[in-house]
């Protein structure tokens, strides 16, 4: 036994080619998904800090009913080890040299920020710069229109109620600058110490207390928990994950992510099966003459189990070898693309899958067909058993895709990506069959010719079972990485299409029906014209068929849209990005009913027909529930709960207008003549907003496609491994071909023709395979449409056409250089 | 068919001419020559045995013959073709038309059947029935029933007729043998040297041998014998000849 395990030492295995593929393929399948693991982790991170700079903090508490918060909530928090902040939001009048000015008051405590920072302006020439901390007590910082309006320079005091605070930056940008129609006024940004003693907060007055939370997601939760039951129906718990603007674009980069791990775990069984599959075969001679010197079935099962091992800690380390340096590269390149340093954070629970998918590689994939080496008969050292080659494939296939889609489901935690690409996988390995049976019955009757086409055919018939299962192999990796492709791709699109190059950007609130003509003329001549103007009217909803709606509601559902005022308008068209749900949008002069977003319609519980109180003022109207619609929150453009019909119950309520448009970064002054022009329109600016959103975007497509790359590159030398599998075979019959008279340019051409029909077999069914995935895919997890991907269908096939007939020429680089004699006997 | 070739034969230059045949392989530090001013000739029909121990040469020299190597100084004409002097392709043309091998460890691919194998030379010469051709051979070599064996299916003995049935696929002018017999047990090997001598009969082929087997050297017309890359005509053989 001692010779026999020497026989097996790793050292003597590295040498053997076999070996060599299955621990490149481990050590690939380690490294891929221990990188994509870690870099995935990284990027979350990455994105939730970068998300939760709109919060300027983790979490949010709103209490929107003018008082503040128990002090031992924050207390609790504090014990916890939350870090927590503080603010004040109200409106009031400030006066400065030049008169007076409604503007909207953030008091920040010393802590604020706690994600993100704040963007100011020494002077209005100056360039930004960007601090953590909000203005000391006793300074106040002011939006750069407010400069002008109040004609105040820097270093001016400002009234505001008792007090003279002394402007000493502008603010252009805070972290938190959220997109509230409520934010009507410039901003003024002052110390929270100071408003008591501005005397503006008095009983009654309208103003919002916001608390920040920032901290471990889990001992955020874990607060969550103890602060619910505390909650009061006017208070607000706020993520990142509840903004409606963000929380898509992020699922979906995190589904995409996960979705490129899932596949490059398929990707790294694949390689490993083949590997251990092509080096049972081969061994199976060695097992042979072992067992006629005597060793028994179980002391086989244990020198190969021994080496299975080894080979594990083999692909482990040197996995995270290969993955260590990639990741620390990836995250270079990340801190490159956001300009900005992205700390190195070594994840240790993002390598549980990479230990998993080496364990389950190993012995799902690698054990079986190694294991079955225990039945080989000694009688194989004179003569092998007809049909012996073949035994057991199927169970080692079915066990393999087994253990393949658990591994999937339990990496991914997505039941419908499992089925999705069974799907694709079933597709693919009927459609193989098929063309399996195709091929033996059509290339049976080529025969013979000395033109590399028919050479080709001859070669493909001849080789058909390997042909065959290469073909699998490609077609599977295809799949794979077409669906990667197409998923990533109409991903983008999405994303590009939510916010297109000249989306809105500035909103104008409050404009007087009167002022519609003239606001519309003013942009114009300036090259800006206006989106759809629309009625804007507050109303609050009060009653629910007749029933106070706080009580026709149940009292757990916290919903936003009840607690404050909400924008009401009428229409005659449905807005284009609307889509109608139930019921049906208003006739032509229609003057009844409502139409109800569907969202809060579901949380509400309406239905069709439904009666609707709104308290508009001191009046009340009811209407009926005609229609409910979807609404894009994340359009960027004017967006509404409730819309009326144009002559229906809002048409004598006192309504003024909103409109947007998209201003270019450099017409930004046109704003100061506005502001004059129209003292008493608001200007929101959400144009940061936007660039936020599309730098997350960036990142989110610089990730997708580096880790594409990735996946892309493991695809390549699986597609390498399993060619060079057979490369011994095709050498010796390349030089005995040689022997037998082939010339070298019909060896070339005909290799290269037999591997582009491979390739290019193999590509249709891919891509096919893939269309299958992609389909089911956006239709469970991305909530796209269908359609083919003709930018796919015609390269794919091409392109692996291409690269496998380069790979074919590759393999015969050494048949062709050397005399055929010589090389006879090296490979003999 | 026997009788117009060796008819021809006469009118015809040899089948084989070899002139001053060197050749040296050159190693780390210095050049070894494995034959030595090498000369022979070969007439059509013939079938000449070259006879030596392990080591002495023989098998570089039946590859030299062939064309599947160059040798290093001398000439090498083979059915009128200077095979010294053409290009790799204009060799391998010669020898899908002209040459047939059998070699000493069968060399028989084991992806294919033994139809297949036998099938091979057939198209790479571009032959219209390849399949009926190679049908036919395998049965004249007694592997009727064999077909769609793999070799691993087959015996020593089983694989080396195939062999012969795939040599002898493209009608070839000349057959170079090497050690046909060396992995066979005696009766077997006795059995396939039958089987080559008879088709090569049948067929008129020219028969080149190297063996170290004294009895198969015996039935070719003609012996050489080489040792350390010289080879000699023993003068026996050369009465035999006269």
């Amino acid at each position: 036994m001692a010779a026999a395990r020497k026989l097996m030492s790793v050292r003597r295995d590295w040498r053997e080619r076999d070996v060599r593929v299955v621990l490149v393929a481990l050590i690939i399948a380690v490294a891929t998904v221990a990188t994509i693991a870690l870099f995935a982790a990284q990027l979350q991170r990455t994105l939730v800090s970068s998300a939760s700079s709109f919060l300027a903090a983790d979490r949010q508490l709103e209490a929107e009913n003018g008082r503040e918060i128990p002090p031992d909530w924050l207390t609790e928090a504090q014990s916890r080890g939350l870090e927590t902040g503080r603010m004040v939001e109200f409106s009031t009048m400030v006066f400065g040299t030049g008169g007076f000015q409604l503007v909207s008051v953030k008091a920040v405590s010393d802590e604020y920020p706690l994600r993100g920072q704040i963007e100011t302006q020494g002077a209005p020439d100056q360039p930004r710069d960007l601090v953590r901390s909000g203005p000391p007590p006793g300074e106040v910082w002011i939006n750069p229109r407010l400069l002008r309006l109040l004609e105040l320079d820097i270093g001016d005091s400002l009234e505001v109620g008792n007090r003279n605070l002394k402007v000493s930056s502008l603010l252009v940008r805070e972290p938190d600058g959220g997109f509230r129609l409520s934010a009507l006024a410039p901003r003024v940004m002052m110390h929270v110490d100071d408003v008591t003693s501005t005397g503006v907060i008095q009983e009654g007055s309208r103003v919002e207390y916001v608390y920040l939370f920032a901290g471990d997601d889990t001992v955020i939760e874990d607060y969550y928990q103890w602060l619910e039951p505390r909650l009061e129906p006017s208070h607000e718990w706020e993520g990142v994950r509840d903004g409606e603007t963000f929380s898509r674009s992020l699922e979906r980069a995190e589904r995409f992510l996960l979705l490129g791990g899932s596949l490059a775990v398929l990707l790294a069984a694949v390689a490993v099966a083949v590997a251990s599959r092509q080096y049972a075969l081969a061994q199976r001679d060695t097992v042979a003459l072992l067992k006629t010197l005597g060793v028994r079935s179980r002391g086989i099962g244990r020198l190969y189990l021994r080496r299975l091992v080894l080979w594990g800690v083999t692909g482990v380390v040197g996995g995270l070898l290969v993955a260590l340096p990639l990741f620390w590269l990836l995250t270079r390149l990340l801190s490159e693309v956001l300009e900005r340093p992205v700390e190195f954070h070594l994840a240790p629970q993002a390598l549980v899958p990479a230990l998993l998918t080496a364990l389950v590689s190993l012995f799902a994939f690698a054990y079986p067909p190694i294991r079955r080496l225990r039945d080989v008969p000694a009688m194989r050292v004179l003569r092998s058993q007809p049909g012996e080659a073949g035994r057991g494939a199927l169970a080692d296939a079915a066990i393999a895709i087994l253990a393949v889609f658990g591994l999937v489901w339990l990496y991914a935690g997505e039941i419908s990506l499992v089925v999705s690409l069974l799907a694709g996988l079933a597709l693919l390995l009927g459609a193989l069959g098929l063309l399996g049976w195709l091929l033996v019955a059509l290339l049976r009757k080529v025969r013979g010719g000395g033109n590399a086409w028919r050479l080709a055919f001859v070669g493909l018939y001849r080789h058909r079972r390997a042909s065959l299962s290469q073909m699998a192999v490609f077609a599977m990796t295809l799949m794979l990485a077409a669906t990667l492709v197409l998923v990533r791709t109409s991903l983008l699109n999405d994303w590009q299409a939510q916010l297109p190059e000249n989306a809105p950007n500035h909103f104008l609130i409050n404009i007087a029906p009167d002022a519609v003509d003239e606001v519309g003329a003013f942009w114009q001549e300036r090259g800006q014209p206006l989106n759809q103007l629309y009625p804007m009217v507050r109303g609050r909803l009060t009653e629910l068929n007749g029933e106070p709606v706080k009580e026709a509601v149940s009292k757990d559902e916290r919903i936003g849209a009840l607690n404050r005022e909400l924008n009401l308008t009428w229409m005659s068209a449905l807005p284009e990005d609307n889509e109608i749900v139930q019921g049906q949008w208003f006739r032509q002069g229609a003057v009844e009913g409502v139409s109800v977003e569907a969202e809060l319609a579901e949380r509400l519980g309406l239905a069709l027909g439904d009666r609707l109180t709104f308290t508009i003022g001191s009046e009340k109207v009811t209407e009926t529930v005609t229609s409910i619609r979807t609404v894009q929150w994340d359009s960027m453009k004017p967006n509404f709960y409730m819309a009326f019909p144009p002559d229906g119950g809002l048409t004598d309520m006192p309504a003024t207008w909103i409109t947007s448009f998209y201003l270019p970064s450099d017409e930004k002054t046109a704003l100061n003549a506005f502001s004059r022009n129209f003292p008493t329109i608001s200007v929101l600016e959400i144009d940061h907003i936007i660039d936020r959103i599309q730098q997350i975007v960036r990142q989110v497509t610089q990730a997708i496609e580096a880790i594409l790359a990735l996946i892309l590159a493991a695809a390549l030398v699986v597609m390498a491994a399993v060619v060079s599998a057979t490369l011994h075979d095709r050498q010796r019959e390349g030089a005995l071909l040689r022997t037998l008279g082939g010339r070298q340019s019909l060896l070339v051409r005909s290799t290269m023709l037999e591997f582009a029909l491979l390739g290019g077999f193999a590509g249709v069914l891919g891509v096919a395979a893939a269309e299958v995935a992609v389909w089911a895919l956006q239709f469970r997890m991305f909530e796209g449409s269908f359609s083919w991907h003709w930018q796919v269908v015609l390269p794919v096939p091409l392109i692996s056409g291409l690269v496998l007939a380069l790979f074919g020429r590759w393999q015969l680089r050494p048949v062709l250089n050397v005399s055929p004699m010589l090389l006879l006997r090296r490979l003999e | 068919m026997n009788q117009m070739t060796n008819v021809k034969a006469d009118r015809l230059p040899p089948m084989l001419r070899v002139d001053n045949l060197t050749h040296r392989v050159r190693l780390e530090t210095d050049t070894l020559t494995i034959l030595q001013g090498v000369s022979l000739e070969i007439n059509r029909g013939e079938s000449v045995a070259i006879v030596g121990r392990s080591g002495s040469g023989k098998t570089t020299l039946l590859g030299l013959l062939a064309g599947l190597d160059t040798p290093s100084d001398g000439t090498v004409e083979l059915d009128g073709a200077m095979i010294s002097q053409l290009s790799e392709d204009e060799r391998a043309k010669l020898r899908a038309h002209r040459v047939g091998f059998v070699f000493q460890s069968f060399q028989l691919l084991p992806a294919l059947s033994a139809l297949e194998n036998v099938m091979l030379p057939l198209e790479l010469a571009g032959s219209d029935a390849p399949e009926d051709r190679a049908r036919e051979l395998l049965e004249r070599v007694g592997l009727g029933e064999r077909l769609t064996h793999s070799p691993r299916q087959l015996s020593g003995g089983e694989q080396q007729r195939v062999a012969i049935a795939r040599a002898f696929a493209s009608d070839p002018a000349i057959l170079f043998a090497d050690e046909p017999t060396g992995n066979l047990d005696n009766r077997t090997g006795q059995s396939v040297s039958d089987l080559l001598m008879e088709l090569n009969r049948e067929q008129g082929t020219t028969l080149v041998m190297v063996t170290h087997d004294e009895y198969l050297a015996a039935r070719c017309g003609r012996q050489f014998h080489i040792e350390a890359g010289v080879l000699t005509e023993p003068a026996a053989a050369e009465e035999l000849t006269l």
